[in-house]
């Protein structure tokens, strides 16, 4: 009897302690808004963030959806759509990983502007000099079964006929284009040999906490031959060779 | 006054939220399974959801087709009788469709292969536009307006919010405990029962001439292999070498299981034999194959008596694989 009376204190107090810890987390949390502080019932003070903030580039100039984009008098062109995998984020310094980011896959889309700047929270602590990531979704994760969040097969990236992601979609219109409306379909993926299409991109960057990362599309847009080769919708030979043009097109600067 | 505000802010938080977990019987002999459970624990009312799915219309653009439809229980998760398998407004599509059984042991999904994971399988007959015509967008978006599918959800992951990624763990969830594994086949291999000279007579011959492709207790290697069907030319279906563009997989098609077979008529990809009889008759015609088989009259007789011995009615006829009663 003695014991359980003692027990049924310990717990009740303990109770109050949560009851009050809780509280007080929720308080606090209301007025930093820090998001996550109550889920995880601990505090933890808000630091910085590296931001690397994607921007699309076309001859030099930023560019947006819809905008068309001349190159010669009868040639010009505007995309669309261009969304994208960026994966497996590593960060180094003198060739040693100091960070990797843990379930990293980022869905970038242009039309969704929150989704093109990645946060990294633990970078800012850190020395480094280069950045490594995919483009792309790695073998591995093709075989891993569904995920959720970025990788959920509803975001529109995944073939359903054939397993496997689509590490790009760029979608738009050429003046050059012989299609319906002169329009182009590039679904850039495929996980199996021959045609893997992911490609690692490795970049060395300045010591900057807010960084951007840019695509030049002129080299992908440069190579395409319009009348051979308008859409792509298969993992294929031109699905790889087209992935890896991208890859080669991007560069970090300082903000 | 605070700490009962507090309190009833932590009851409202901390909803109670219990699964069950369960764990897939099956006999102790066999492989281990390929699916990878640690990613997507069986829960008993994760198993339910999955079900409620498996049976519900809303998967297809109109609701009128269900998994079921094609995916019959007492047939072995089959559709019998067409040769090749009907959706949505009677459409007909390209391939017969396979049997559903002991899933957690597969590799490969589609006669080709074209699906690498469980998980990933329902996005085919859902977005093909002679199955359901349907998109896994407009499912999810469709079920969000249902209440007793956010009270399902959220029994089964904690979270009434569908997805993409639970709505397809629920399915798996369901067709990963089709296991069949109650035949007289698994009887006699347990020493319960015996077979009849004839059966032991066929499963001789089964062994000598089947096995290596039909691997026991699993009935399948799980794999793709060429089995000397010349090319329908009103289908033009090339099989594997559709995914792998190499022709050496030209014709090839996944090697299904044996189980339940007495149920799961038509036979092969295009569903082309309607008798077991015609199938032993073309394996034992064929020159295609890497060892001719021969087979005499009271042979083939015999083979098919064993394979009338895979059939499991414990699992045709399971109560808990066939339509939520509620």
């Amino acid at each position: 009897m003695h014991k359980i009376g003692l027990m049924r204190k310990v717990i009740s107090l303990l109770f109050l302690l949560g009851v009050a810890f809780g509280t007080q987390a929720f308080v606090l949390c209301q007025q930093k808004d820090c998001r996550g502080v109550w889920d995880q019932g601990a505090m933890r003070d808000r630091h910085e963030e590296m931001v690397l903030h994607f921007q699309a580039m076309f001859q030099g100039k930023i560019i947006a959806l819809e905008e068309p984009l001349r190159i010669s008098p009868g040639d010009s062109l505007a995309l669309h759509t261009l969304r994208f995998y960026l994966s497996n984020f590593v960060f180094l310094k003198n060739d040693t990983v100091v960070f990797e980011e843990k379930n990293s896959y980022h869905l970038l889309d242009l039309e969704n502007e929150n989704s093109l700047s990645l946060e990294f929270e633990e970078a800012p602590n850190m020395d480094f000099d280069h950045i490594q990531f995919k483009l792309g979704i790695d073998s591995l994760t093709h075989i891993s079964g569904v995920m959720g969040g970025d990788l959920d097969p509803t975001k529109g990236m995944f073939w359903a006929w054939q397993s496997g992601y689509i590490n790009v979609k760029l979608e738009g219109f050429s003046e050059k284009c012989p299609t319906r409306n002169h329009e182009f379909q590039f679904h850039l993926g495929g996980y199996l040999a021959p045609f893997q299409s992911v490609q690692t991109v490795s970049l060395s960057v300045p010591k900057e906490k807010n960084l951007l990362l840019q695509l030049d599309l002129s080299p992908f847009f440069e190579q395409v031959d319009w009348a051979k080769k308008n859409s792509i919708m298969s993992p294929s030979k031109e699905s790889v060779a087209f992935s890896k043009i991208l890859a080669n097109s991007f560069s970090v600067h300082a903000k | 006054m605070l700490l009962l505000s507090a309190c009833w802010l932590l009851s409202a938080t901390t909803r109670s939220w219990n699964s069950n977990l369960l764990e897939l019987v099956f006999p102790k002999y066999w492989p281990k399974p390929v699916y990878d459970f640690s990613k997507n624990p069986l829960t008993k009312q994760g198993i339910e959801l999955g079900r409620r799915l498996f049976y519900d219309p809303v998967l297809s653009r109109d609701s009128t087709v269900s998994c079921s439809s094609c995916h019959l229980s007492f047939t072995a998760f089959t559709h019998v009788d067409h040769p090749l398998s009907h959706g949505i407004e009677d459409r007909i599509g390209t391939r017969n469709s396979p049997v559903l059984t002991n899933l957690a042991w597969a590799k490969h999904f589609m006669w080709d292969g074209a699906v690498n994971h469980l998980d990933f399988q329902a996005l085919a007959p859902i977005a093909h536009p002679a199955e359901m015509d349907n998109s896994i967008e407009k499912v999810v978006q469709k079920l969000r307006e249902k209440a007793s599918y956010k009270n399902w959800f959220f029994q089964a992951f904690g979270d009434s919010t569908v997805t993409g990624e639970r709505l397809l763990k629920a399915l798996a969830q369901f067709e990963l405990t089709l296991v069949s594994a109650n035949s007289k086949y698994d009887r006699m291999i347990f020493g319960q029962e015996k077979y009849t000279e004839q059966e032991q007579n066929g499963y001789l011959l089964f062994q000598k001439n089947c096995a290596s492709c039909h691997v026991e207790p699993l009935f399948t290697n799980h794999d793709f292999e060429k089995n000397g069907l010349p090319l329908d030319t009103s289908l033009n279906d090339f099989g594997r070498m559709k995914i792998t563009k190499l022709s050496t997989d030209s014709l090839k098609f996944k090697v299904p299981t044996l189980r339940n077979i007495e149920f799961s008529y038509p036979y092969m990809h295009d569903g082309r034999f309607k008798k077991l009889r015609e199938v032993v008759n073309h394996y034992a015609k064929t020159t295609a194959l890497d060892r001719k088989i021969e087979l005499q009259p009271n042979e083939k007789v015999d083979l098919v008596a064993f394979l009338l011995t895979l059939t499991d009615r414990e699992f045709l006829f399971n109560p808990d694989f066939s339509f939520p009663q509620d």
